[in-house]
Parts: structure tokens; C-alpha cells; sequence
């Protein structure tokens, strides 16, 4: 039997969309990549975009194809973390414009009027993308594929 | 007097609010990361704004030093408070002073983050451990 080689520094996990599966998800990515990345504060930046990344496709998977995977794979340059999951096409678009709006500015300028926006509005934070890109420096990108959305967070080991 | 200041245990964060030399100082410790954080924290943050007023308090000190992570809904409701102490008539409000440590990740990209919403009022305060 063939079996594909895998790189040393990956995680892949499919879940239930269960919220309480989030905290344990992002104290072990952040305890594997401080092993494989021997930087704490970038593998707790990896952590934390995953979670907020779970935290957002929790909150809109769709109810009739329940599952969440994620995978977060270290290459030379670079680390992924991709979440993928069935979503609704309104949920898609959200995420669609969100992202068009999080991209239309410098990162911590787009996050602090997302911050101002939401305090004076009821409702979700819609902060999480918005903080990955600026705290964590990472950059963001969105796939659609047969109404299954990944969306990943892409750090760049080479910066500072 | 001190009904407004009880502390709060819920879903893996606690606060412990006390009034010491004039200053309210609260302490949170634990995580947050529940899916809905505002339904306990907005309310919770409100009943400390008002008491802080109530009592003439200029000076509150929030030390997060010990929660160890928190959410973006978690840090939405600290924006929100942050709005309600910005919008305190000028020598009505008090000084919100945001407590972290730098060696925390989450805390040294976020609270600085914070206390640019209201440089007048939010003053971010790095301590090492």
C-alpha cells in the first residue's frame, strides 16, 4: 500500500461543529508548533487564527453538512491554516464581502474601525479576520468550491 | 454599598472587583472563550462603569495578566466599554488603565490595540509577568 508522505509540521483534524472543541483545538496547535517552530509567540499567533477561524465557521456551517477540517501545514517559507466547511451561498457572500472590506485598508486601520463599527452595532463581532490580519500579520484568502468555503491564514516565516 | 461589585465566575473566566486608596481595580483571570461572551460580560462591564461613577472613581485598573487567551466577541465587549467610559462628560469619567503582560501574545498585540480607541481615557500599562 502507497502511503502519501506527509511533512513533519502538519496538523489536519475534521470535527463536528461543536463549539466546545475550539479551546482544546487551539492549546494543541499552539503546543505542536511551538515544538516545530520553536517561536512561541508565532505558534500562539497560529493558534489564535485557527480558533478564530473555527470560531466563524462554527458559527456559519450549515446545519445539514455538519463537519469542520483543519489543516495547518509549515512549508519552507511559510505556514497555512485552512478551514473548510459547507456553508449557506449567504453566508458565503458574507464572508465574501467581509473579506473585501478587510482588505480595502492597512490592517490596523481596517481593525480598529471594524472595532468602532461593531461596538455601535448589536450582534457577532465580525472582528476575527480582521484581527488575524492585523495581530498576526497573516494574510487571508478564500476559496469556494461546490458551496464547501475554505479560508485560509497564511504566515510568513520570513518576516520579522 | 458594595452590591454593585461582586465578583464573576462564568464558562472559564472569573472577575474580582475591589475598591482599594480610591481606585477600582479589577482582576480577571482564566480564558474567553465561550461563543456568546457578551451575554455575561456587557452587563457585568456596565454594573462596574456605573458603580465607578456612582462612587466618583477616577481611576480604574483592569489586570488582565492572568487570562490567558481571549476571543474577538471577548475583546468586543472590552470595545464597548471602552466606548461607554470615552463617552463620560470631560471630569465626570475615570482613567481605564489595561493591565497586561508582555510576555502574554494575545495580550501584547491586543491591549495597545485598545487604547488607541480612546488615547483620553485608555491608558495600555505593560508589565513583564
Amino acid at each position: 500500500m502507497m502511503m502519501e508522505k506527509v511533512a513533519t509540521d502538519y496538523v489536519e483534524l475534521r470535527f463536528g461543529p461543536r463549539w466546545t472543541y475550539i479551546s482544546s483545538v487551539r492549546k494543541f496547535v499552539a503546543n505542536f508548533f511551538m515544538i516545530g517552530l520553536a517561536d512561541k509567540e508565532r505558534a500562539e499567533c497560529i493558534s489564535m487564527a485557527a480558533s478564530e477561524l473555527l470560531e466563524n465557521a462554527v458559527k456559519y456551517a450549515s446545519e445539514d453538512e455538519g463537519y469542520l477540517k483543519i489543516t495547518i501545514a509549515k512549508g519552507e517559507h511559510e505556514v497555512d491554516v485552512c478551514v473548510k466547511n459547507k456553508a449557506e451561498p449567504h453566508h458565503i457572500n458574507t464572508l465574501r464581502r467581509e473579506l473585501a472590506l478587510i482588505h480595502a485598508g492597512q490592517p490596523e486601520q481596517v481593525y480598529l474601525r471594524k472595532m468602532e463599527e461593531a461596538a455601535m452595532t448589536e450582534g457577532q463581532s465580525r472582528l476575527g479576520l480582521a484581527r488575524i490580519r492585523y495581530e498576526a500579520r497573516a494574510q487571508l484568502r478564500l476559496e469556494v468550491n461546490d458551496g464547501e468555503v475554505s479560508i485560509h491564514a497564511i504566515f510568513d516565516l520570513e518576516q520579522a | 454599598m458594595s452590591s454593585q461589585l461582586v465578583p464573576l465566575n462564568a464558562e472559564g473566566v472569573s472577575i474580582v472587583p475591589r475598591v482599594e486608596n480610591g481606585m477600582l481595580q479589577v482582576k480577571v483571570a482564566g480564558a474567553v472563550e465561550m461563543r456568546e461572551p457578551g451575554d455575561v460580560l456587557n452587563p457585568y462591564w456596565i454594573a462596574l462603569d456605573e458603580e465607578a461613577l456612582r462612587r466618583h472613581i477616577t481611576r480604574v485598573e483592569v489586570d488582565l495578566r492572568d487570562l490567558n487567551f481571549m476571543n474577538s466577541s471577548g475583546i468586543l465587549t472590552l470595545v464597548r466599554w471602552i466606548t461607554r467610559a470615552k463617552g463620560h462628560a470631560a471630569g465626570a469619567g475615570y482613567t481605564l488603565v489595561l493591565k497586561y503582560d508582555r510576555n502574554v501574545t494575545w495580550q501584547r498585540t491586543s491591549v495597545p490595540t485598545l487604547a488607541k480607541l480612546a488615547p483620553n481615557v485608555v491608558v495600555a500599562a505593560e508589565i513583564d509577568g
